[in-house]
């Protein structure tokens, strides 16, 4: 059974090696995850580190480029030998690939680029747990050419990363008074702006119960501008 | 395809394969990269040292390396008691060596803090807690005497835990050891824009010109909720990172006090 | 730190889904209905009682610095732990593919009702996160680690159970049509999550 399926997609692959590299299926495949198939609010993956990350627009930025980054080399790399990997341990073998590409980039970037690492290696063990990943290796690249695969990467990790930069705007400007550690409600000690005016920072918004909200109505706010998205239960 | 890939013996071979391949990378680029690493967290702890100085907080990482030695005059360690371990002063003449154990510089806090002090810290409190630190003598104080412009300060490491895992700092006194005159502090996990926020000159610049002494004795500053009226013994600490908070108060309180007997008993002498 | 105490702080105050939301994602996917939650918060128990003290052995004696000191004493200053991650995902990964052989070889039915469970339990953060929580709490013996992880799972399971009865209440309720399935579910863990906020910072 296994085999004869592979041999149909062998051939289809074939069929669609004279493909454009942008032809309209593979820009599908960015354009996918951004709404319908967003990996976060729709295929319901990543939400931990979505949860843990979205206080900061800053953090937010690092770990959805972090992510891209692994996502890309991880659907690559387990694209490339796919068809070597025995089908009884598949998942262990993408978490091997998963963790060691995630190690080896944390210590390049420990050697050469030490600040960026820093800033880094709070997401570190996120990201190996991310399931975006991990979903994305299952269902995409495991049956996938690689430049296809790629493009699965970057679709996907974008649309994680579009939702994690929504939230965390609400989140930072509501809980915090500012935007990448600018102030915009004016400044608190002092009492500038806003604040002279009264206003307090919403302190819920720091908290991880109130991302979970968020998120609850951006997909509330997605699934109204496209109806075919509602589940029946 | 001519190999049966769902058969025993492919399978147990791929796994052989990819574990000595990924085992040989990361070992390769562990090993490899480890002398840059280790170069870097020397520069780092350097930066610190030298960014809690006043009108220091500029020194980048690369700058730190080369002007330790200008500013760091002195290095050694204590015991609980404030007193100087034997053979443990060393001036800037001497290169930093993190392999002599005798060098201030090459005291890793975070493992004595798990190893020694977290054991104690976990089980007693108050008098008890005191007691016990004092009497285990694997736990090291190094300080480092700094000189700027003229004036001496006392730089003390302090290290303990947040939320998720070790928090640490670096703080400098002033020559009479009443004074906090600059204050870092990192973190290894924090969450960002909450505990993680302890590194941003707003929560350190607080530290500035609070008390440790009161009457010469040692009274340890306390990180508050947020918001309300503060004396000199007090910071604001962080909304929504009150745990972390905690953890710069009790490394603080637990570890100054130590700087403080000192810095008081070489004055008096 | 006795056992009990353990137990109750890690089922409860440091309760894996609402102080540290892990294991989120198989959370919503598993939570429709209380059967499967039950099936998938047991699974986790099971997994997260049987990896943590293997977790904490290779901690112990493999990855920890000194730790290898058994090997003999040139070995004392070794440090593997930049394997920390690869190790734990690779002991849980193939602990969850050994348990799935040997019970569907001895007992069919668990592995009726657990199956289909296993394999998503290797990608569960929860599982992962409990074993790096554990070696961030050094726990002194490994029965005081084999309760964190028990605890853990218990608190895991709680959790999903919870919501799978709350979902299933639900089913019958007039929510408007964007927010039914995930949307909802979301909300209800959020606003569950500020319950077990009443927790953090529980001592006993």
């Amino acid at each position: 059974m296994a085999e004869t399926t592979e041999v149909l997609e062998e051939k289809k692959v074939k069929v669609k090696e004279r493909e454009p590299l942008f032809s309209k299926k593979n820009k599908k495949l960015i354009s996918d995850p951004l709404d319908e198939n967003n990996p976060v609010t729709i295929q319901v993956l990543g939400i931990c580190s979505a949860l843990a990350v979205t206080v900061q627009m800053k953090a937010a930025v690092v770990m959805s480029i972090s992510v891209l980054f692994v996502l890309i080399l991880a659907n690559v790399t387990v694209s490339l030998i796919r068809n070597l990997i025995p089908n009884r341990i598949r998942i262990i073998v993408q978490l091997v690939v998963v963790a060691a590409l995630v190690i080896v980039v944390d210590q390049v970037l420990k050697a050469y680029l030490f600040d960026v690492s820093k800033e880094l290696s709070v997401f570190i063990g996120l990201i190996i747990t991310n399931c975006i990943i991990m979903g994305r290796l299952e269902a995409f690249a495991l049956g996938n050419k690689p430049w296809p695969s790629a493009l699965d990467a970057v679709g996907n990790s974008l649309g994680y990363g579009m939702v994690l930069v929504i939230v965390s705007f609400f989140k930072e400007l509501f809980g915090s008074g500012k935007l990448f550690g600018v102030e915009i409600f004016g400044n608190l000690a002092e009492k500038t702006g806003l604040y002279s005016m009264g206003y307090m920072d919403n302190g819920l918004m720091l908290l991880p119960p109130s991302s979970l909200i968020l998120v609850a109505i951006y997909i509330w706010v997605q699934k109204i501008r496209n109806p075919s998205l509602i589940e029946s239960h | 395809m001519a190999i049966n890939k769902d058969s025993n013996t492919y399978t147990i071979g791929f796994a052989i394969v990819l574990v000595i391949i990924v085992g040989g990378m990361l070992g390769m680029v562990a090993n490899g990269l480890k002398p840059i690493q280790d170069e870097n967290l020397k520069n780092e702890k350097k930066q610190y040292i030298l960014n809690c100085l006043p009108g220091n907080k500029l020194i980048t990482r690369d700058q730190a390396g080369d002007k330790f030695a200008e500013f760091v005059k002195q290095r050694l360690i204590l015991n609980y008691n404030g007193e100087v371990v034997e053979n443990t002063l060393l001036n800037s003449d001497n290169e930093v060596d993190i392999k002599n154990t005798n060098d201030a510089f090459s005291i890793d806090l975070l493992k004595e803090y798990k190893k020694f002090v977290q054991p104690i810290t976990n089980k007693f409190k108050g008098e008890e807690l005191e007691n016990k630190l004092a009497s285990e003598s694997n736990i090291h104080y190094p300080l480092f005497i700094c000189q700027v412009d003229g004036e001496t300060y006392y730089v003390a490491p302090v290290m303990g835990k947040g939320l998720w895992a070790a928090v640490w700092g670096y703080i400098a006194l002033d020559k009479d050891g009443n004074k906090i005159e600059g204050a870092v502090f990192d973190h290894k996990s924090e969450t960002p824009g909450l505990g993680a926020e302890i590194t941003q000159d707003g929560f350190e610049d607080q530290f500035i010109g609070k008390l440790i002494s009161n009457k010469d004795n040692y009274r340890p500053v306390a990180v508050n909720k947020p918001g309300n009226p503060l004396n000199e013994y007090q910071v604001d600490g962080i909304s929504g990172g009150t745990f972390t908070g905690l953890g710069v108060e009790e490394m603080m309180r637990r570890t100054l006090i130590v700087y403080h007997k000192y810095i008081k008993n070489l004055n008096r002498s | 730190m006795d056992l009990v105490n353990i137990f109750i702080r890690s089922a409860f105050v440091d309760n894996m889904i609402f102080a540290f939301f892990f294991g989120m994602c198989s959370y919503l996917a598993v939570s429709k209905t209380v059967k499967t939650a039950v099936g998938l918060g047991l699974a986790v128990i099971f997994v997260l009682t049987v990896t943590i003290p293997i977790n904490f052995l290779i901690e112990n004696y493999v990855l920890k610095e000194g730790a290898l000191t058994w090997l003999g004493e040139e070995f004392s200053s070794v440090s593997l732990n930049y394997l920390t991650f690869i190790m734990f995902i690779a002991v849980i990964a193939s602990t969850v593919q050994l348990v799935e052989m040997i019970v569907e070889k001895i007992s069919p039915a668990l592995y009726g009702a657990l199956g289909i469970f296993l394999p998503l339990i290797a990608v569960n953060c929860a599982i992962l996160g409990g074993a790096l929580f554990m070696q961030e709490k050094q726990f002194a013996t490994i029965s005081q680690a084999t309760v964190y992880g028990l605890g853990s799972g218990v608190g895991w399971f709680i959790a999903v159970v919870l919501i799978a009865a709350i979902r299933e209440r639900i089913r019958y309720a007039n929510i408007p049509g964007p927010l039914r399935g995930v949307g909802m579910a979301f909300l209800i863990t959020g606003l569950m999550g500020l319950a077990f906020l009443g927790f953090m910072g529980f001592e006993i």
